[in-house]
């Protein structure tokens, strides 16, 4: 079984015969017989799966790598998560998504709320199975406990992944809008309500 | 079942009160009013509320006051209410800073909050800000702050800020200069690199320097300098305005 | 007369009337003390390496600082990797120096084995072969995004993605090679269509990032 292991910006990758799916363009280093190949979007396959990854551009479009050996992978050195998934989901922003062993399953849907509040991130990615994902984030992730009766309010561009029973919306009150036209900074807001937690980064996108 | 992002995780109580929660994020404990530059802010719990400074002036009389630099009033918000607040700036280490009866000049883009018993005036120095008063307030920096004591030559690109000194005057590094005239290149006006002229720093003090940062281009740093041109007059503002449009055409900074 | 690591980003480097030092042009941050900065163009000697300077373009432009102080040296926020020369050389990408000690040689080379139409072609694909060769026995400061992590290689090999790689040190050849079955995949976006191939035994530094600079 290939084995993800986080070593602060750099994600080790070491496989077996087997293989895993990873950010095109990731690979900074490699050791053994590895091979890589595109792999499109991973999740599905077919046409729709062709107009998806159209629309969500290639800031998402994976590669495989298969192979005996160690792979460095790295994205434009942003702190690295591993995060060991055993019949649940996760859902992260595409463009975090670092790196898959071959056991999970993705779902990328595009422009999501986020997406369409921001013009910026254009994919979700929703990863379920089992086995170990990475994903990459500029600074630390840092975790918020979402509750019954504390929501708790995130900038859009630093949102990275969800988990758990969330269901979110918009921030549009009047001091919000009042902002608008004012040029800059977070003109909306997303806000998470449930029973799960929301990992932002200390960063913008 | 999800194992391994259970290292840093927070809920409205056990987030940090006005403490970083990592080198690069910082937790506010609002109860009642803080300034915010905008854009900062990435999370928070709690019922809060933001609103444009000069739009809450209006109603609060007393942050004319608090807040007398017009030049900057749409860069900032009025965060307030109760709850917790999470600012961040780009992944820069953020440091908080606690002023008693003292000022502090900084860099105002790396300026990312204060609370409202500092009062913030604009510097002379292009760019920067001036604290006086009591109270905390937040700054980003490209890597861990550097603290240096005069005299010290800083690169202007390099220098967040400064306590206690006087105003730093200009310096221009001769041998650089002579080099460049005989060069026959590198006019006054354009293309530096940062080591033919540095802010020279005299007196008693504490200097705040930080790794030299891509030029960061705000529109208070555009009509800062703007308004400096109202010191020409027409003539040699239409000089300035040829040699500024020969320069972008080059494409140069 | 050590370099001080001030912290990831920023080194603070003495500097003496008899121990002047070299800097990539525009990474002074501040300095205490009498010194002065001089620009020079390129590095190394000969009609060689002037060809590689002018290629490499202006981005590897140096700068002496002489005089008496101390000096904090860093660029952009990149991390700074602090590396010491003992009598032996390392081969570090042109642009990615921060600073050296400017008693130590340098010489521009391509690494490759593929000549004149090897050092075209990295000059045309941008694929980063132009570096320089540090000897002597002094210091030298790297620059990386997010800084660097040593691989180091006993007689096997490591392919490293060109736009990673900061520097090497030791009996290491080099070679820049298309990755086998991924020519078609140009324009498809692998992103690994081509690769360095090191090989022997030494230690190769590189950065958790495929930003240039």
């Amino acid at each position: 079984m290939a084995q993800l292991v986080a070593q602060k910006r750099v994600l080790l990758a070491d496989l077996t015969g087997d293989s895993i799916r990873a950010m095109s363009g990731s690979m900074v280093a490699y050791q053994g017989q590895v091979e890589f190949k595109s792999a499109g979007m991973g999740g599905g396959g077919g046409f729709r799966a062709a107009i998806r990854q159209r629309v969500a551009g290639e800031s998402i479009s994976l590669m495989e790598c298969t192979g005996h050996g160690r792979v460095h992978l790295a994205y434009q050195a942003q702190d690295v998560t591993v995060i060991g998934v055993q019949n649940d989901t996760v859902t992260v922003e595409s463009e975090h998504v670092l790196a898959v062993t071959r056991d999970l399953q993705l779902d990328v849907q595009f422009a999501g709320l986020r997406g369409m509040t921001t013009g910026q991130g254009l994919a979700t990615t929703k990863v379920s199975g089992s086995g170990q994902l990475a994903i990459v984030s500029d600074g630390p992730l840092i975790g918020l406990d979402v509750a019954p009766g504390q929501p708790v309010v995130v900038d859009p561009d630093a949102y990275v992944a969800g988990l758990g029973q969330l269901q979110m919306s918009l921030v549009s009150g009047v001091t919000w809008r009042s902002l608008v036209g004012e040029g800059g900074g977070e003109p909306f807001s997303l806000r998470f309500e449930g029973h799960g937690r929301v990992y932002i980064q200390p960063a913008e996108r | 079942m999800i194992d391994g992002l259970g290292t840093a995780s927070y809920d409205a109580q056990s987030l940090p009160a006005d403490d970083n929660v990592n080198p690069y994020a910082f937790s506010i404990a609002l109860a009642g009013e803080w300034f915010v530059s905008k854009g900062a802010m990435i999370a928070y719990y709690g019922n809060v509320d933001f609103a444009g400074v000069s739009q809450y002036a209006s109603r609060a009389s007393w942050v004319a006051a608090r807040f007398s630099s017009p030049m900057y009033a749409d860069e900032w918000v009025v965060a307030s209410g109760q709850g917790k607040v999470v600012v961040a700036d780009r992944g820069h280490d953020v440091n908080s800073y606690d002023l008693e009866d003292g000022n502090l000049t900084i860099k105002q883009a790396n300026l990312l909050g204060f609370a409202p018993t500092l009062e913030l005036k604009q510097s002379i120095v292009p760019g920067f800000v001036t604290l006086i008063g009591t109270g905390k307030f937040l700054a980003s920096s490209n890597g861990p702050v550097i603290f240096v004591e005069p005299p010290f030559r800083a690169d202007p690109e390099a220098l967040l800020g400064w306590s206690d000194c006087p105003s730093p005057s200009q310096h221009y590094d001769h041998h650089w200069m002579a080099q460049s005239f005989m060069a026959g290149v590198q006019g006054m006006l354009g293309r530096e690199s940062g080591e033919e002229r540095q802010y020279d720093f005299t007196g008693a003090g504490t200097i705040l320097l930080q790794s030299s940062e891509k030029l960061v281009v705000d529109a208070a740093l555009l009509r800062t300098v703007e308004s400096h041109t109202n010191l020409l007059d027409a003539q040699s503002a239409g000089a300035l305005g040829q040699r500024l449009i020969a320069r972008s055409q080059q494409g140069g900074r | 007369m050590t370099y001080e690591q001030v912290n990831s980003k920023v080194v603070r480097v003495p500097v003496t009337q008899s121990r002047p030092v070299l800097a990539r042009r525009g990474s002074m941050l501040g300095y205490s003390g009498q010194v002065s900065f001089r620009p020079v163009a390129g590095q190394g000697q000969g009609v060689r390496s002037m060809v590689g300077a002018a290629l490499a373009g202006e981005s590897t432009a140096m700068m002496v600082t002489e005089g008496d102080g101390s000096v904090l040296y860093g660029f952009r926020g990149l991390y700074t990797t602090v590396v010491q020369l003992t009598g032996d050389s390392m081969v570090v990408e042109a642009d990615r120096l921060l600073v050296h000690d400017a008693h130590l040689q340098t010489s521009i080379e391509m690494v490759g084995q593929g000549g004149v139409r090897q050092m075209a072609r990295g000059a045309v694909t941008g694929q980063g072969l132009f570096t320089t060769r540090v000897s002597g026995q002094g210091t030298v400061v790297l620059l990386s995004h997010g800084g660097t992590f040593p691989i180091q290689l006993n007689g096997d090999t490591v392919g490293v993605d060109p736009q990673a790689y900061v520097a090497h040190t030791g009996a290491l050849q080099v070679e820049l090679k298309q990755s086998l079955g991924m020519r078609d995949l140009i324009g498809r976006g692998s992103g690994e269509a081509f690769q360095l191939h090191v090989s022997g035994h030494g230690v190769v530094h590189v950065q958790a990032s495929e930003e240039k600079f």
